[in-house]
């Protein structure tokens, strides 16, 4: 049997580097393995634990090399193969970032870094929906985390807010694991890949479109979602234990923000194509860019993102 | 066969090797219809064997120990130097899944005898001279609970007041429906002062000092 032991990693005291890269998702990990096989001296920071929100696809089948994979096994054999070569610290958030002369200190929970350059790879995080009760019922059938929360809702009915690829796979794990549950989706069609539409038509997930959830009540805990069906302007409602947020992501940008790098309106980092931002020795690789949100690509951005940092380090 | 895999151990290994400093112990209270009993102790015994200071120890609720520990419920996993960490750092269920990590970090920690916080927490955390209870409740695929757990058990080494409990909401759904357990981890403070989510030290520690002002 297997009981899926994780395995911590990670410094506990302070160090200087050469290359601090935040954020442990594949492309912090891929940018850990080229910058220190590169000569690098490197570490990567996370907040939680190294792997991003990769960890949370329940399968991954279009990642080279892998016919079919969970995101937890893919994610592991990243982490193993970067821990190799680089140090991992985990559960380990920055809390800022500063300049001292040519360096960047970053101010962390298990220690104080000196880095001549940066990574973020700070990924993104899950939105909130902003509809009244969602805050108030938060802990009481509002969660934003199926694999932390979905097990106490077995064999009851939830619904899952916002049918993206996010939304699709929450669903997916909740039905495998034994939840029922139903899918609320805001634009008039599927919106996540093929791929996923198809396993939900399979295993015959309900998939509402054409859904604006107005509220979430409840007296002490979630008793319904009330929701605007968009093609009769009729207000429905659906009556569930628990409510799954997946209403898109947002970027982690917030300490980059800091430094005086550029982000878009919506807060994704500003790279060029070989993952510079404005501001120099400073990178960005991964989801905060913006880009599509795939693991091969954030793993690609890494790469390229160490070899910048190498060039501009060590060639210049 | 084992549980933990061949090239874990090899890792854990290193990074005992690098950091344990004293003996440690993991002590597994083991009791009757226990379902993860055998598998608790069975995990700990391979970790205790990849180090010499590492120390395993079966015991059964209802002993002695058990009673000086005041624990009741089976399996339950100690952390400990047998001295002034005494049954404090522990675990009610399995630590699997991510909860593993906690525990061997744990492990590290104890040995050094020592943890960190900041010096601003560590104030407020000298300032509790009654016995505080924290109990974490979480699910082993909650990649967020080790942090809430740590925590608890960070503050356990740090002051001889605080007990950090860890209990797996799944093993012990009845405990877990008590608190209306139903997003983790979900903390309960000297079962009065409660919250959802892994916060930093700065702001757990306020719930603690909440729970602690109560009591006076």
């Amino acid at each position: 049997m297997d009981f899926g032991l994780v395995l911590p990693t990670g410094a506990r005291e302070s160090k200087d580097v050469d290359l601090a890269i935040i954020g442990g998702g594949p492309a912090g990990l891929s940018a850990g393995i080229y910058a220190k096989r590169a000569g690098l001296e490197a570490i990567i920071i996370d907040k939680g634990n190294a792997g991003g929100l990769a960890e949370e696809a329940p399968y991954v089948e279009n990642y080279l090399g892998f016919i079919g994979i969970k995101g937890e096994d893919l994610v592991k054999e990243f982490k193993e193969h970067a821990m190799n070569y680089v140090e991992i610290s985990e559960r380990n958030e920055v809390e800022e970032i500063k300049r001292e002369g040519e360096l960047f200190v970053i101010k962390a929970e298990k220690g104080e870094y000196k880095t001549k350059a940066i990574i973020f790879a700070t990924g993104t995080t899950h939105k909130v929906l902003g509809v009244p009760g969602e805050k108030e019922l938060f802990g009481k059938g509002v969660s934003y985390c199926v694999t932390c929360d979905g097990y106490f809702y077995r064999g009851k009915k939830v619904a899952v807010i916002g049918g993206g690829n996010s939304g699709a796979i929450a669903a997916i794990y909740l039905k495998d694991i034994g939840v029922e549950p139903v899918v609320l989706e805001y634009m008039p069609r599927f919106m996540c890949e093929k791929a996923y539409e198809n396993i939900i038509k399979e295993r015959n997930i309900p998939y509402y479109t054409n859904v604006q959830v107005t509220s979430i009540e409840g007296k002490d805990k979630v008793e319904k979602v009330v929701y605007k069906d968009r093609n009769t302007g009729e207000t429905k409602e659906v009556e569930v234990e628990g409510v799954f947020v997946y209403v898109g992501l947002i970027p982690i940008s917030d300490l980059a923000k800091n430094l005086g790098v550029k982000t878009d309106e919506k807060g994704y980092i500003k790279v060029d194509l070989k993952m510079r931002t404005n501001v120099p020795k400073v990178y960005a690789a991964g989801d905060v860019t913006g880009y599509a949100g795939q693991i091969i690509i954030a793993a690609g951005q890494g790469a390229m993102a160490a070899l910048s940092a190498y060039e501009d380090l060590m060639l210049h | 066969m084992g549980y933990i895999q061949d090239k874990d151990k090899k890792y854990l290994k290193g990074e005992f090797d690098k950091n344990l400093k004293e003996d440690v112990y993991i002590l597994v209270f083991v009791g009757d219809n226990c379902q993860y009993c055998s598998v608790a102790s069975a995990i700990s015994q391979e970790v205790a064997e990849l180090h010499p200071k590492i120390h395993f120890e079966e015991h059964t609720i209802g002993d002695e120990l058990s009673k000086e520990y005041g624990l009741e419920h089976a399996p339950t996993v100690v952390i400990t130097d047998k001295d002034k960490y005494g049954g404090r750092i522990r675990y009610v269920g399995l630590p699997s899944g991510y909860e593993f990590s906690s525990m061997i970090e744990d492990i590290i920690d104890v040995s050094r005898r020592m943890a960190e916080v900041s010096q601003e927490v560590l104030e407020k955390l000298m300032k509790i001279d009654k016995p505080i209870l924290i109990q974490i409740f979480v699910t082993p695929t909650c990649p967020y609970c080790p942090r809430a757990v740590r925590t608890s058990h960070r503050f356990a080494i740090l002051n001889k007041n605080i007990t950090g409990e860890m209990v797996e909401a799944l093993e012990f759904p009845e405990w877990a429906d008590k608190w209306k357990v139903m997003s983790v981890p979900h903390i309960v403070i000297n079962e009065d002062v409660q919250f959802i989510g892994a916060y930093p030290d700065e702001q757990y520690i306020e719930y603690v000092v909440e729970a602690y002002e109560k009591m006076r």
